[in-house]
């Protein structure tokens, strides 16, 4: 870490659902990277849970792991970690899958427009200059859908519009609420950056697919989500 | 007249298992009002169809009485059906409210043992 990310307490939030196969090295990929790891084991029915406890015996300092009691989904883990980070004064923190599908080289990149005061919130673009290789469908039919639905409901003009890594400064963290525990949280959150007028900034990153995600029907779910979420307080 | 009989026998039915419900204790006097009333009003609606069928045809609908109100109910049901919706995802909110609770404080509380 350079002198000027010394000053911060950058947290990084990986929520974790039955990520047995991947968990273990993605933490340790990620700890050189940030102050400090927050797992949020979700309720997992595989060995997730008990990886952790390893994990955390092993790296005491650098990882707290939250345990939810029930599975909330991907949205309310978040929501858990802002929390936890926010409670131990946070300066940076940075929403990272648990399956290995995020590159730990973009989280220099994507926390600098932060550390530079351009951006409250920096969203990782799997459209801009670095290409990810998406599933053909999810690229051209979902993707765009996604995109239209952002621009003509909420006036939101980003190149991705489900974009899972993300890093927030504290006013962001301060400003932004998760509610939605589902995957309509990605929404909610470009959603909410835009009404609350903080400086947003979108950076390249690629993802390594090692499946194919939200589909037609996952998708559906997120705007059916995201109503009914918004129904509710 | 015999739709109406049969209606009527159906609804019998269901009032006498509603009673039997409520002497073993299956519901509780609130249901079993609120249910009792439900099937009052439907008997009362089987026994003057026609005075609906005169009824609907005075508001200016093309269909029978029985019709409108099939369709209604089926208005009712998607309304029930949203309303649960509603329900169910605020319970969700408020149980995932009190899973990040407990998370946070056990991770404190794991912290403090460990200082």
């Amino acid at each position: 870490m350079n002198q000027n990310l010394k000053n911060k307490k950058i947290f990084c939030i990986i929520p974790a659902f039955n990520e047995e196969k991947k968990i273990a090295q993605t933490i340790k990929s990620v700890i050189p990277f940030v102050n400090k790891v927050i797992i949020i084991n979700d309720a997992s029915i595989d060995q997730t849970k008990n990886i952790l406890d390893q994990l955390q015996k092993k790296f005491p300092l650098q990882i707290t792991i939250l345990n939810h009691l029930t599975n909330c989904g991907q949205g309310a883990s978040l929501a858990t970690g802002n929390t936890y980070a926010q409670s131990q004064n946070a300066d940076i923190i940075i929403h990272f899958d648990a399956d290995g599908q995020h590159r730990t080289c973009d989280i220099a990149p994507l926390i600098k427009p932060i550390l530079n005061d351009e951006a409250d919130i920096v969203f990782g673009s799997r459209f801009q200059e670095l290409k990810s290789k998406m599933p053909f469908f999810k690229k051209n039919i979902i993707m765009p859908i996604a995109r239209c639905i952002n621009k003509i409901f909420f006036d939101i003009n980003l190149t991705d519009p489900q974009s899972g890594m993300r890093a927030m400064n504290k006013k962001a963290l301060t400003e932004i609420k998760i509610n939605q525990s589902g995957m309509a949280h990605c929404t909610e959150i470009i959603y909410a950056s835009h009404k609350k007028n903080l400086k947003i900034k979108e950076v390249p990153i690629q993802v390594i697919y090692h499946e194919f995600g939200q589909g037609l029907k996952g998708g559906l779910r997120i705007i059916k989500d995201f109503i009914l979420g918004s129904l509710v307080r | 007249m015999l739709q109406q009989i049969i209606a009527l026998i159906l609804i019998i039915f269901f009032i006498l298992r509603l009673i039997w419900q409520k002497q073993t204790n299956k519901i509780n006097s609130r249901e079993f009002a609120l249910w009792f009333i439900f099937w009052f009003l439907v008997a009362g609606a089987v026994i003057s169809i026609k005075k609906i069928d005169k009824l609907v045809a005075d508001l200016g609908f093309s269909s029978s009485g029985i019709n409108v109100l099939l369709y209604f109910s089926v208005l009712l049901l998607f309304y029930l059906i949203f309303k649960m919706r509603l329900k169910i995802e605020k319970i969700n909110k408020n149980i995932s409210k009190i899973n990040s609770h407990i998370a946070i404080q056990n991770a404190q509380e794991k912290k403090q043992s460990q200082n």
